[in-house]
């Protein structure tokens, strides 16, 4: 027995001696939800940052989806664990304002000297995550909603590219199928609330809710089940059961059925490119949203995350942090993200120097986000969502909108309790949060 | 040092001539020995049963943000609003079909099954070994496989169904949806009833059998008329069993296989605990809701030792 304790002791006297010297750098942690090729850009973004300078290193841990990222973050603080920067996506923003425990963006880079300058951002982006006029979480991965569509089939379908309005779209989609082109001309993506509802009404300029969408006040209430709004369903549910829309289910992505392809169109994120780009062996492109006959196609709104500072760490940690951000803000930074992932540059510089590279002659489809998110002026209807208890809204909405879907409802029925269900939970929000804006 | 005294060395107690059931109080005169035997077991149980189960009581009481920075009091008014909503009640029909028709399900299949293997010469072995197979698969993981393999668009026994003229679509359909959670939670819990039912048709008497064999009664007759009776206890066990199972043990299956969709058709009560409390974050509804399914529970224990227990012998 004796050399075996001898052996560990000189084992652990190596692992002290190895751990000796104390790291200089301060570190910290960086929670976030971006996986497969858009978690290995997050290493190589964090790998950049930690290269390019010695006192900071950020260490990025993937913590699942937005909602796993949420909860464990939750937990981590209620447990006083919690990491130094957290991303969360654009619908938690009240919930994490009004939550306490996060140390506003703009309040953390003055503190520490760091300039940040909101109005480089693009205008939708900025405005988003600001309230009170102070920029609360640093702005991301930010995202729109495109078209993504298969060449080939639109082709093989006598058409040169999809129609800009809906009018035009949906006779395209039903030749696609009707023609034997595609058994599936559109796919319904996972987010349709996001992409179909929400942003269809900021694009058409229809208000979804009450307050500018929210923005005034706590005081909002849902007003999405009139209008175009029903037609916009009315002609999803059309879409779908004459097949010519498909849902892809469980334990299959939607984006994989246009990749792979298998359905000719999708709307989804402009993030989606990555996945487009690596995946699909035809010839593909993608176009603008479509919008209604007659209107004037207004700005989209962002989707996408933002890294949020939460409380209750050292100066030394928070040094890092604004360290980091600022990293993050520089053109360089964000070019090299934009061409990367997909995502949309979150400042003006870095789009203007994207351009002036050429990459947008190169790669027409990944302009395509920029220019819908910055069209225009934005109106009280596109300026963007401010929702409370938006989580299980969300989930309300598009409960009821899909029992639309399946006939168990008609559609001004699912939409009018989509609305009533949508605005009980705001309700409780303003009572918890009696007082704040 | 306590003295100890074992109970084996001890002479009867003044009761006797009454049959023993277990330890009885007289057992240990002193009270550290049992306290350290039981500290284990009842520290686990502090920690993962009651301390979450108060706090689940309290904040159904409660409205409070997630991140726990304001809470208000509000009485009754988390249940009030659980009661009032109709996706509640449709959650509760939705788990009594669904706990029903697993059980109906699982209960005859592994008799079936069971039953077989009695009559199967060559191989029984490997019979048995690929039965309780599915056992051993992570119910995440056998929910995903279903869910793929009964896609629509892309699962190849979908494809079939679909050839053969039916027109399979648990995305649209909710009937689909639910047997589709049906069949995934049964065929994971079917290995379970073929152990005890396999073991429970052992032990049915071979003389029994043979007599009846003999009077000329046929293999199917034998099991109906004589081992199933035999087996009833176990049964009976088997029927609690499965419907603890569905009430409470069929989460993973349902978030991988459906997530409760479509449109809330696949979403058990024991699935929605989850959804509105980590997907929603609705704190207070979810506590309510668990504080209803532990009187459930409760509900269910109360029925088996009261009426299961007594009545059943499962010295079979």
């Amino acid at each position: 027995m004796r050399p075996l304790y001898r052996a560990l002791a000189c084992a652990g006297a190596l692992v002290l001696t190895g751990m000796g010297p104390a790291r200089a750098a301060t570190e910290i942690e960086f929670w976030h939800a971006m996986s497969g090729a858009l978690g290995e850009r997050v290493d190589e973004l964090v790998k950049k940052f930690n290269d390019s300078q010695k006192d900071y290193v950020v260490k990025a841990i993937p913590k699942g989806t937005y909602d796993e990222v949420l909860n464990g973050t939750i937990a981590a603080y209620r447990a006083k664990r919690q990491p130094e920067i957290v991303q969360s996506n654009e619908r938690s923003f009240l919930t994490m304002v009004n939550s306490g425990a996060i140390v506003p963006t703009a309040d953390l880079m003055a503190e520490q000297n760091r300039k940040l300058d909101p109005s480089t951002y693009i205008a939708p982006v900025v405005s988003y995550y600001t309230i009170n006029g102070k920029l609360q979480a640093m702005p991301f991965n930010s995202s729109t909603p495109i078209l993504f569509y298969n060449r080939d089939h639109f082709k093989a379908a006598g058409f040169d590219k999809p129609g800009a309005t809906w009018q035009e779209l949906e006779p395209q989609l039903n030749a696609i199928k009707d023609k034997g082109i595609s058994k599936c001309a559109m796919v319904l993506p996972g987010d349709y609330e996001w992409s179909f509802l929400e942003n269809y009404s900021a694009v058409n300029d229809i208000p979804y809710a009450t307050k500018r969408n929210g923005m005034d006040g706590l005081d909002t209430s849902f007003v999405f089940n009139k209008g175009k709004l029903v037609g916009q369903v009315e002609r999803m549910k059309r879409l779908i059961g004459s097949g010519v829309m498909q849902i892809a289910g469980q334990g299959v992505i939607p984006v994989q059925l246009f990749t792979s392809g298998e359905c000719s169109t999708i709307i989804a994120s402009t993030a989606t490119h990555a996945a487009v780009v690596a995946a699909a062996k035809f010839d593909w492109n993608a176009a603008e949203l479509p919008y209604e006959q007659g209107v004037t196609p207004r700005n989209s709104v962002i989707g996408g995350a933002a890294l949020w500072t939460l409380k209750g760490h050292t100066p030394e940690k928070y040094k890092a942090v604004a360290a980091f951000y600022d990293f993050l803000a520089q053109t360089d930074t964000q070019v090299w993200w934009h061409q990367a992932t997909g995502y949309v540059p979150v400042t003006v510089p870095a789009y203007e120097a994207a351009k002036a590279q050429g990459y947008y002659d190169k790669n027409p489809t990944r302009a395509i986000a920029v220019v819908q998110l910055m069209r225009g002026t934005p109106t009280d209807n596109s300026l963007g969502f401010r929702i409370g208890n938006s989580n299980q809204i969300n989930v309300a909405i598009m409960e009821e909108v899909s029992a639309a879907f399946l006939g168990r409802k008609p559609v001004q029925q699912a939409l009018d309790d989509a609305v009533s269900r949508g605005n009980e939970s705001l309700r409780r929000y303003e009572q918890l949060n009696a007082g704040k804006k | 040092m306590p003295r100890l005294r074992w109970p084996f060395l001890r002479k009867p107690a003044a009761s006797a001539g009454q049959p023993e059931s277990g330890l009885k109080r007289a057992h240990f005169n002193e009270w550290r020995l049992p306290f350290w035997l039981l500290a284990p077991q009842l520290f686990i149980l502090l920690l993962f049963f009651f301390i979450p189960s108060i706090r689940a009581l309290v904040q159904a009481f409660q409205l409070t943000d997630p991140f726990g920075a304001m809470t208000q009091w509000v009485g009754f008014q988390n249940f009030e609003r659980l009661f009032r909503s109709s996706v509640y009640w449709t959650s509760v029909q939705v788990t009594l079909v669904f706990t029903l028709a697993q059980n109906v399900l699982t209960l005859s299949v592994a008799l079936l099954l069971a039953f077989a293997t009695n009559h199967i010469a060559r191989g029984r072995g490997a019979y048995r070994t690929v039965l309780l197979l599915p056992y051993a698969i992570a119910p995440a993981i056998a929910g995903i496989m279903l869910a793929f393999l009964f896609n629509p668009r892309v699962g190849p026994i979908a494809q079939m169904l679909q050839s053969a003229g039916f027109d399979w679509d648990p995305n649209r359909n909710s009937m689909h949806a639910l047997a589709l959670i049906v069949m995934a939670a049964s065929w994971k819990h079917i290995c379970y009833n073929y152990i005890f039912l396999v073991a429970a048709l052992l032990s049915v008497p071979h003389s029994i059998l043979e007599s009846a064999y003999l009077d000329g009664a046929g293999p199917i007759q034998r099991f109906l008329r004589i081992s199933l009776p035999m087996i009833a206890p176990t049964l009976f066990f088997l029927v609690v069993i499965n419907f603890v199972y569905g009430l409470f043990e069929t989460f993973a299956i349902v978030d991988a296989t459906t997530r409760g969709g479509p449109a809330g058709s696949t979403s058990i009560l024991v699935y929605k605990v989850y959804q509105d409390g980590f997907v929603t974050l609705d704190l207070g509804s979810s506590a309510a809701q668990s504080v209803v399914l532990m009187a459930l529970a409760l509900l269910l224990t109360f029925a088996q030792f009261r009426f299961v227990e007594r009545r059943v012998n499962y010295s079979v």
